[in-house]
């Protein structure tokens, strides 16, 4: 029974190859039949592109810099929304006031306001990191007041009735009854965080992989400009699937599924 | 948000009564109402207010008064310059997103019903949806230049994950019980996508499209702002490129408030679409 699931995700995993290895295939002949410009590279290019990437100083450093500011935005972020929005989702009259506020926030694209960031603090690693936490705020936010405001009457009703002090309510209650919204709301910011981080550097002269891109678009590199795409999809896929994982490892008892 | 609002309070029939404390229930219906939309609104006055105030006398070149950036906005919107910008971006924004529901649709259909291509195709689709839309932008626009079809064909690219994985979510999650009676009274393929598939996974779906819609105005933007000559973007990268500072903010401004307004206005669509789903109380 073992060994045949074995082979199967043996197989699966060949079949998996095979595909990336057609989607290549497929890649390599448009190149060839001349349908895209000309300036696209072939495979063999890319894939020399992409090692020497990996061989050099500059990838390395610029994957530090756009990592950093989407970390450290990121956990502005967390912070600020998970407090802001326990606060926001427990006391209803502040949830009321501030509804359409934050719906608006949620929808405003912070890439729009990139122009303005720039002028106000300049092409930064500090102004990346205030778009990053302004972007990846909401999704926090808005899980977090969504989690504290779901309240079972009965739990409510118990609280009242044994008169559980509030910081008691907050860490045995509401706490626990709101975690899986935050983590999904952790989960999809740490997303977002990379996406804006590159598009930060991509529209701004602020350093880092988006900026990479760009560089290397406009010195005509178009192979390395691909290579860094890679790196750039590489990074967001292992972060979201790392983030996957721990958030089923650690809410293993209720895990949220609804982004 | 919708969520919440529109699910049964009570599944016996009889509409669950809300506890209201007993000086609410004496105000009559119009004051109810009435202190409903300002306790909603009061904080946006006061917000307004103190920015109206803070700025009003402000000797920042980068941070100009409210009044001037409303004025700057109020001037370009009734002189046509920023509608035929609007214009222009939100038919780029359309065209994509139609692009990206009809491709996510009919990939998320063939993939949902196939286990073995689904399972083979997995890394690929996640990989592809992990890579930032913005680091696109530089890589296309330089490759097929400034014009209409490569900003719409980024937005596509964008958008067409988030609505591919919540097709085949959505496919999933057709009940079992339902795909048997399909197949035992022999339902012609065609007719199962359409009549059966579909509209099962058409919840999911619209979940998909309300996800890829801010994506979509992300990168519109985000295209316009890195090479453009025209739409908001444009606007918005002309202003701070020739130093008027009010015409920058009332752009991003704009561009927050154009958002805003797609999504209640998907709300909107998403109850008509979805009206049968809802009144069922399904979820």
């Amino acid at each position: 029974m073992k060994t045949s699931t074995k082979s199967l995700d043996w197989g699966l995993n060949a079949q998996r190859l095979l595909a990336v290895a057609v989607l290549l295939a497929i890649w390599q002949v448009v190149i060839w039949s001349g349908t895209l410009p000309s300036m696209t590279p072939g495979v063999a290019a890319l894939a020399s592109s992409i090692g020497e990437a990996v061989a050099s100083a500059t990838f390395w450093s610029a994957l530090a810099q756009t990592m950093a500011a989407a970390v450290s935005g990121w956990l502005i972020a967390v912070v600020a929304g998970t407090v802001l929005g326990l606060l926001i989702g427990s006391v209803r009259v502040l949830d009321r006031s501030t509804s359409i506020l934050i719906d608006f926030g949620r929808s405003f694209p912070v890439l729009a306001l990139m122009p303005v960031v720039i002028m106000l603090l300049g092409a930064t690693a500090q102004m990346e990191t205030v778009v990053v936490a302004l972007s990846c705020l909401w999704p926090v936010l808005v899980q977090t007041i969504y989690g504290a405001r779901r309240m079972e009457a009965a739990v409510v009703d118990t609280v009242q009735i044994f008169q559980i002090p509030a910081f008691l309510r907050f860490r045995r209650v509401l706490l626990p009854s709101a975690t899986p919204f935050i983590a999904t709301g952790i989960r999809i910011a740490a997303s977002i965080s990379i996406l804006v981080a590159v598009g930060v550097e991509v529209l701004s002269q602020t350093p880092g992989i988006g900026r990479q891109i760009t560089l290397a678009q406009q010195a005509q590199r178009w192979d390395s400009a691909f290579a860094y795409l890679f790196f750039a999809g590489l990074v967001g896929w292992g972060i979201a699937s790392l983030l996957h994982f721990a958030e089923g490892r650690i809410l293993k008892w209720n895990r949220q599924t609804n982004d | 948000m919708t969520d919440t609002a529109l699910r049964p309070e009570s599944k016996t029939g009889t509409p669950a009564r809300p506890r209201r404390s007993k000086v609410e229930r004496v105000r009559s219906r119009p004051a109810q109402l009435a202190l409903n939309i300002l306790q909603r609104t009061w904080l946006i006055v006061v917000v307004f207010a103190v920015w109206w105030i803070a700025t009003a006398d402000s000797t920042n070149v980068f941070i100009p008064s409210l009044e001037s950036i409303l004025t700057s906005l109020f001037r370009d919107l009734s002189n046509g310059v920023i509608a035929s910008g609007a214009a222009y971006s939100l038919g780029n924004l359309a065209a994509g997103l139609l692009i990206a529901v009809a491709v996510g649709i009919v990939g998320g259909l063939i993939l949902g019903e196939t286990k073995r291509l689904r399972e083979i195709v997995d890394p690929v689709i996640h990989f592809f949806r992990s890579v930032p839309q913005a680091a696109l932008v530089p890589l296309i626009i330089g490759a097929f230049g400034i014009g209409q079809g490569p900003k719409i064909y980024t937005i596509a690219f964008a958008c067409m994950w988030p609505v591919l994985l919540n097709t085949i979510d959505g496919v999933l999650g057709v009940e079992p019980t339902i795909r048997k009676f399909s197949k035992v009274y022999r339902i012609p393929r065609g007719l199962h996508f359409r009549k059966v598939v579909l509209p099962a996974a058409l919840p999911q779906i619209v979940a998909g499209v309300r996800v890829a819609l801010p994506i979509g105005i992300t990168v519109m933007v985000v295209s316009e702002l890195f090479a453009a000559n025209k739409g908001l973007g444009f606007y918005i990268l002309n202003s701070s490129a020739t130093f008027m500072v009010p015409e920058t903010w009332a752009g991003a401004l704009l561009v927050g408030v154009i958002g805003y307004i797609l999504s209640l206005l998907f709300i909107v669509l998403e109850r008509r679409i979805l009206g049968w789903y809802f009144k069922s109380g399904a979820k």
